[in-house]
């Protein structure tokens, strides 16, 4: 340790460089967005099960609407501090209870993503194993064992070291692009078509599960303000890792979904997605590129389902205990490892319930790509565009409550405009849920699975109220975050 | 305030006592808990030496030095004539500055008073420095256990300790039993500085649990 005296604040000095810069951000932000994940898996799924044509386009009109969102978010996120965002601002915003009942549709939501990946690491791997080792386990052997690794490190509160997650993001990103290229230099006969690209190609029956599966390709982006605490400087940071974050999904994802449809062309890709699968963009770039880059990129398809497996297994257990911390959720989450210090309710709840849902799967026989991957992903897709809709009220309600010298272009032009588009996407995927489920339009699970976010809310009122009338401080502190145990800001 | 001296164990050694198994020098704490822990207690040293306080009536828990007497121990007089020169940060800004060092620092200067024995290494692995009297080292945590057997708030400096220890998770693991009900009482008695020193280093662990590095 040295002295201080020379410098002002040799303390802040010394902390800051412990902090985030943007570089850092944005680069948590994508790795959680997974990008070949998406892209081998999300996107031929996407093609497959809905038949719409214009998925690029729905990736360039939701990274616009997120982005629109994005304004009233992180201007939210200079005034309030909080690492379960979303309800702290719905509690900051529209009160207590709301904030309540949007914490537990988010741990739905996050919960609902994260079992998903279980479907989609089976296709993955399975694919490596048959051509080096001549074996093709059943998809739900393969699961458990990403269960269990993800699981172990879960409570170990291993991170990926963010330098081995910045090669491997970096490393997926340029296969993608390179497997796009390969794309574009072998088109169809009938010539490179930029159909998918037109509004046109979207608005098609089954609009609403398309843009359903987009919304989970970008879910993690709204993590960045989680790290406003964490960053070096969380007025500009934050903001700027958000926006570029979005913006390189968006861009990235669209032309790797169209790039798709260019060696079959656009009238090829649904079938060709039907009955290759996850599979497809190997196939394509080992025709385009040869075997080599094709098994680079396979592998790196199984890194980065892994990656994305725990990242969302760390963020939802930490999400879990901030919760438990200030008794939104019982206060049992709010448990730690003192030796590991690893939010472990949080972590071991995730583990239970994914176990569950590989064994009921396996046990069904139901697809894990269309029927678990697509279907999880899909619902809880939805869960976040709620979420996003109540958050871009909150942030009206509260610069209303709070005028704070911030722009009412951030406060309420922007937000409003979100909760717009937000409240059409909804309404578009409910549509067309009997796609995302791939059942029957008259089939009584379609409004089922949405209406259990109804159940969260119901829960998460009466948890609310039940805290109120019992520990009237506890109720008090719920919103504060992390200083909501130390009595609150006095 | 209470008057006491900065002996040797000090309020920091005993709660490295207590985060260490007595015998092999385990951790029971996750380091990054455990320093957050031990910053704690250093500035509670101070705190209980009345050389520092925090300021309450400010909301922001700010920390500053009230007398500028030497310590007598090179450790603590590091840390005093930080908060000397900086009098405007809260205590939370402190922990996090002091937990970045503390626990190498703490053990070194157990290790220079000769309660710890240098670590040594055995082939690849590096091992924890190991307690020089087991007795030593396991009385702090039998202190400790006896006060919440018979339900009987310690002394005021181990009041600080069982609340720091619980603050960083570590008393759920290592005390025979949890009781938070009585880790609240015993809080509750000590004077509202140290109060607020204990809560905000249950804060920063609560922080540090969420980060995700």
């Amino acid at each position: 340790m040295s002295l201080t005296e020379q410098r002002p604040s040799a303390v802040s000095a010394a902390l800051a460089k412990d902090r985030l810069g943007i570089p850092s951000v944005v680069f948590f932000v994508i790795s959680a967005a997974a990008p070949l994940m998406v892209v081998a898996g999300s996107v031929p799924t996407a093609y497959a099960v809905t038949s719409v044509i214009g998925v690029p386009f729905a990736f360039l009109l939701l990274g616009a609407i997120f982005a629109l969102f994005a304004v009233g978010y992180v201007t939210m996120a200079r005034h309030v501090v909080n690492a379960g965002a979303f309800y702290a601002y719905a509690a900051q915003g529209l009160g207590r209870t709301q904030g309540v009942a949007t914490a537990w549709v988010a741990v739905l939501a996050y919960n609902a993503l994260q079992l998903g990946l279980y479907g989609i690491i089976g296709s993955a791997v399975e694919p490596l194993l048959a051509d080096w080792f001549g074996v093709s386990p059943a998809w739900w052997v393969i699961a458990l064992v990403a269960w269990a690794v993800v699981g172990v490190l879960g409570l170990l509160r291993v991170d990926i070291n963010s330098r081995i997650l910045s090669v491997l993001l970096v490393s997926e990103i340029a296969v993608v692009l390179l497997f796009d290229i390969g794309d574009l230099f072998h088109a169809a006969p009938g010539g490179i078509s930029f159909e998918g690209f037109t509004p046109g190609s979207l608005f098609v029956p089954g609009v609403g599960a398309a843009l359903a599966t987009v919304v989970a390709g970008f879910a993690g982006f709204e993590s960045s303000v989680v790290f406003a605490e964490e960053s070096k400087d969380r007025n500009r940071t934050v903001p700027i890792a958000t926006y570029l974050g979005i913006t390189i999904i968006a861009v990235l994802y669209a032309i790797s979904a169209w790039a798709q449809t260019v060696p079959t062309g656009p009238g090829g890709i649904v079938k060709a997605a039907t009955e290759q699968g996850p599979v497809l963009i190997f196939n394509q770039a080992s025709a385009n590129l040869g075997s080599t880059f094709s098994t680079i990129g396979s592998v790196l398809f199984v890194t980065s389902s892994i990656a994305c497996m725990i990242a969302f297994h760390n963020t939802t257990a930490r999400y879990i205990f901030a919760l438990g911390r200030e008794n939104v959720l019982p206060s049992v989450f709010g448990r730690t490892s003192a030796r590991t210090a690893a939010p472990i309710a949080g972590s071991v709840l995730q583990t239970v319930l994914g176990l569950i849902v590989i064994v009921i799967y396996a046990i069904s026989g139901a697809d894990p790509v269309t029927k678990l991957f697509f279907t999880f992903g899909g619902f809880g897709g939805l869960g976040l565009l709620i979420l996003l809709t109540v958050t871009s009220i909150a942030v009206i309600v509260f610069f209303t409550r709070n005028p704070s010298g911030e722009t009412a272009w951030r406060t309420r032009i922007a937000p409003a405009l979100s909760i717009v588009a937000l409240c059409v996407i909804i309404a578009l995927t409910l549509l067309n849920f009997d796609t995302v489920l791939g059942v029957a339009p008259d089939a009584a699970i379609r409004w089922i699975l949405p209406s259990i976010f109804i159940v969260a809310i119901v829960f998460g009122v009466v948890w609310a109220r039940v805290l109120k009338s019992i520990k009237p401080e506890v109720y008090a502190n719920i919103g504060l975050g992390a200083q909501a145990v130390s009595g609150g800001a006095k | 305030m209470a008057e006491a001296d900065l002996s040797s164990p000090s309020l920091a050694d005993d709660l490295f006592f207590v985060m260490h198994d007595s015998v092999t020098g385990r951790a029971r704490v996750h380091p990054r808990l455990a320093s957050l822990g031990l910053a704690g207690a250093v500035l509670g040293e101070l705190m209980l030496a009345d050389r520092v306080t925090i300021d309450l009536d400010s909301g922001q828990d700010r920390t500053y030095a009230t007398v500028h007497d030497a310590t007598g121990d090179p450790l603590t007089q590091s840390v005093l004539d930080h908060v000397i020169a900086e009098p405007q940060h809260p205590v939370i800004t402190w922990l996090l500055f002091f937990a970045r060092t503390i626990y190498a620092d703490i053990t070194a200067r157990m290790i220079a008073a000769n309660l710890l024995n240098p670590p040594v290494r055995h082939l690849l692995k590096q091992q924890p420095a190991v307690p020089v009297d087991p007795n030593t080292a396991a009385w702090p945590l039998a202190r400790l256990n006896l006060a919440v057997q018979r339900r009987q708030p310690p002394a005021l400096r181990d009041c600080v300790l069982y609340g720091l220890f619980a603050a960083t998770r570590g008393a759920q693991r290592a005390l025979w039993e949890h009781d938070h009900a009585f880790v609240a009482a015993t809080i509750a008695m000590l004077p509202p500085p140290l109060q607020r020193l204990i809560v905000q280093t249950e804060v920063a662990v609560g922080e540090a649990v969420i980060s995700r590095r």
